[in-house]
């Protein structure tokens, strides 16, 4: 029976509830992103421009789009024969069975999956960070200095570390202490979710934990620590780079609108490809009246209005003499004639009628347009806290 | 659809066309942004359900195989059918269509498969055309070949090497002439023949390889079941560089792209995976068709612009085709100019064309070495 040296498991379940809208209907990795892409574009791009063929996307919350847009992992060359990219949802066993309840909890229910493929070593990252990264880079790191566990750590501003886990290492990058969101920070080291695993230590932890009834069976709260206080060897490899956990409707939009800053952190069009599983569509086509300024604009759109420091998704469409400023429009909506809109949001699909105003009520607030709505020349909003 | 296989030839009609055509065949000639002119007749065959097609390619085939590979964007790379790349003799048939040599050489092509009748198309017509109900008609005509033409012809649309078709009041044709006769349509260079009578012109006519089918059809007219199948719409045929420049500004018309490429039946092609063009601060653009992955900071009018193109700050473009990978300098300036891909304009420089002329410039050229102004 053949063997990976390493596979990667993509946790892809949570609902991302702060998104808001975003995530009513969606899981959050499949939400629009960058104007073609869906986040878990970058995941799955990095996972093959890592050379890591065997990807299990561990789904739960709303997962239908997400696993018709995974499809069989063609548009990632994820659709190998022994191999390939595997979606994962909760299933039943002989003895009944639970969601996930957890992080830990969702690979835990799938080790046979991983058994199958007999690793060395488990890749586990999340399927909601926008970044590019060649995982060898951290394996490598990992071998190097023989760990049980690797995980990556960024740099964090320190007034902002308190918000996440925190990482105390040794010069050699030797985990000495993890704190989660502690409130006087001695390291301004950030976890971002990525863990290279030995498999043998992964599952017996995850086994551990598992029996553990006061554990919530996460990875940074539970099996994390539990790992440390054993005693096991684990690294911080560093990682230098744009990285981005988009979890909040005003850090979806900020990451957005930083792609069209003059140069860009992430620059999508340099660097390894993002790959897409896009429709084919014709290219966009801009009318006699059309200004378009400081924008990104997708394949199918049709542009007759004013687009000026703004994203559009595939297949938008603005009308005559509509003005949308500073804001996203997810595919397939459509901006009705002489309609204005500043600071928003469009969600995939929403028909905004001609002749509105959409702003946000609320100077610094986005505008997030779920349904679509027939207001009358009247001043629409939703503001989001 | 079991009954139907399809075979697209890389041969034009009319020859050559001149610098678009030196290094590839027709059909591998880009196309409205993103497309290759191959792309209509394969995605016109796979949305009318057949699931086998046969490309004859020419001795310049590599382009062809970059573009297609195993088929899979067209639903071709299949386990039963497919996309079968078939040898050919290659640019030196001018003039032809279905060349007998072609079809002789790839006779175990159309014995193999079980159907009874064959699609064959040109590569060099820009069209959205479904296959189903000329099929149905043809298989209730019991026809032996079915042609297709063109209901209303644009006298500009005729160009080299037009086929016409005398069509009778039962749709059958009573003749096929090379030059336009009053009342008779535009043959548009597709047609449906039952398998049984290919192989009987094919056995006939063996031994003069120079042949192109049409010609055994019209000396078969009085004798076997010949009809023709009227199309309404939109039909671009490309057959030199001024035809090849008027289809691609036609894209610039809304109801010609929506026929085209928003319908219920797209144009598969291959698949890019650039980021979305960014539009710069001071980008300028209007009347224009632009694909995925450019960077345009400057003024574009008119024109069709295809992926991975850059324009300067100040560089003017309008009435041009500029094809993947160009890149113009700053404050130059492009009238009625075609641009192949890698094409570089220096800062400053000015290319104009006539819309009956169009400047063409060669694939990874770096004109104006030898000097500034083109007129």
């Amino acid at each position: 029976m053949p063997k990976k040296e390493i596979i990667a498991m993509l946790l892809a379940g949570g609902q991302g509830s702060r998104l808001g809208a975003l995530t009513k209907k969606i899981a959050k990795p499949a939400v629009s992103f960058g104007g073609k892409y869906r986040i878990i574009d970058f995941s799955l791009s990095n996972c093959v421009n890592s050379e890591i063929d065997t990807v299990g996307v561990l789904t739960q919350y709303k997962p239908l789009l997400l696993n018709s847009y995974i499809g069989i992992g063609t548009a990632w060359d994820l659709d190998s024969a022994f191999g390939g990219v595997h979606i994962l949802p909760p299933f039943v066993r002989e003895d009944g069975g639970t969601w996930y309840k957890g992080t830990a909890n969702a690979v835990y229910q799938n080790i046979d999956f991983i058994n199958y493929y007999d690793p060395d070593y488990v890749l586990i990252i999340s399927g909601d960070h926008i970044y590019q990264m060649d995982y060898r880079l951290m394996l490598d790191f990992h071998k190097k200095n023989n760990a049980d566990l690797t995980i990556s750590v960024i740099e964090v501003p320190w007034h902002e570390a308190s918000r996440f886990g925190i990482m105390t290492c040794a010069a050699d990058g030797r985990i000495v202490k993890f704190s989660e969101k502690p409130p006087k920070p001695d390291s301004n080291l950030a976890s971002m979710g990525i863990y290279i695993f030995n498999w043998p230590v992964l599952r017996q932890a995850l086994v551990e934990d598992e029996l553990n009834p006061s554990s919530e069976h996460d990875f940074g709260k539970n099996v994390i620590p539990m790992l440390l206080n054993q005693g096991k060897s684990l690294y911080a490899y560093r990682f230098q780079g744009y990285w981005k956990d988009v979890g909040t409707v005003e850090s979806y939009y900020e990451a957005n609108m930083e792609l069209l800053r003059e140069q860009p952190e992430l620059d999508l069009f340099d660097g390894p490809r993002v790959f897409s599983n896009s429709d084919v569509l014709a290219p966009h086509y801009l009318g006699s009246q059309a200004k378009v300024v400081n924008s990104l604009v997708s394949n199918g759109c049709i542009i007759y209005g004013e687009v000026v420091n703004s994203i559009l998704a595939p297949g938008v469409f603005v009308g005559e003499k509509a003005v949308i400023h500073d804001s996203i429009i997810l595919p397939n909506a459509a901006v009705g004639k002489e309609t204005r809109l500043f600071r928003a949001i469009v969600m995939e699909g929403v028909q905004v009628v001609p002749g509105c105003l959409v702003k946000p009520d609320l100077p610094g607030k986005i505008a997030l347009i779920h349904d679509s709505f027939s207001p009358q020349a009247a001043a629409y909003h939703e503001a989001l806290a | 659809m079991s009954r139907v296989i399809g075979l697209i030839t890389s041969t034009c009609p009319a020859g050559e066309m001149m610098e678009l055509t030196a290094g590839r065949p027709v059909g591998t000639i880009p196309f409205g942004g993103r497309y290759r002119l191959l792309d209509f007749p394969l995605s016109n065959m796979v949305n009318s359900g057949l699931r086998t097609v046969g490309i004859v390619t020419p001795l310049r085939y590599r382009s062809v195989l970059d573009h297609l590979r195993a088929g899979k964007e067209w639903r071709l790379d299949r386990k039963r059918g497919g996309l079968f790349i078939l040898p050919g003799y290659g640019q030196e048939e001018k003039g032809s269509r279905f060349s007998l040599k072609d079809l002789t050489l790839n006779a175990d092509f159309f014995i193999k498969d079980q159907a009874e009748h064959v699609i064959m198309s040109c590569s060099n017509l820009v069209i959205n055309i479904n296959f189903a109900e000329i099929i149905e008609f043809h298989l209730t005509a019991r026809a032996d070949v079915t042609l297709i033409y063109q209901v209303s012809p644009d006298v500009n649309q005729k160009g080299e090497a037009a086929l016409f078709l005398q069509v009778d009041e039962d749709n059958r044709i009573s003749n096929i002439t090379a030059g336009p006769e009053p009342e008779h349509k535009l043959f548009l260079d597709m047609l449906v023949i039952k398998k049984r009578f290919l192989w009987e012109l094919l056995q006939y006519r063996q031994s003069a390889p120079e042949v192109d089918l049409l010609d055994l059809v019209r000396e078969r007219l009085s004798g076997a079941q010949v009809f023709g199948f009227p199309f309404t719409g939109y039909v671009g045929r490309v057959y030199s560089v001024k035809s090849y420049f008027q289809c691609s500004m036609d894209l610039l018309q809304p109801n010609i792209r929506q026929e085209l490429f928003m319908g219920s039946n797209r144009i598969h092609t291959k698949i890019a995976d650039n980021p979305p063009t960014r539009y710069g601060t001071k980008a300028q653009v209007i009347n224009s068709l632009v694909a995925s992955g450019c960077k345009i900071e400057g003024r574009v009018e008119n024109s069709i612009i295809f992926r991975n193109v850059y324009v300067s700050p100040g560089a003017e473009i309008k009435n041009s085709i500029l094809m993947q990978k160009s890149w113009i300098g700053k404050n130059a300036y492009l009238e009625n100019t075609i641009l192949d891909k890698f094409v570089r304009i220096r800062d400053r420089q000015r290319l104009k064309g006539s819309e009956d002329s169009p400047v063409v410039i060669a694939k990874a050229a770096a004109p104006g070495l030898m000097g500034g102004e083109l007129a």
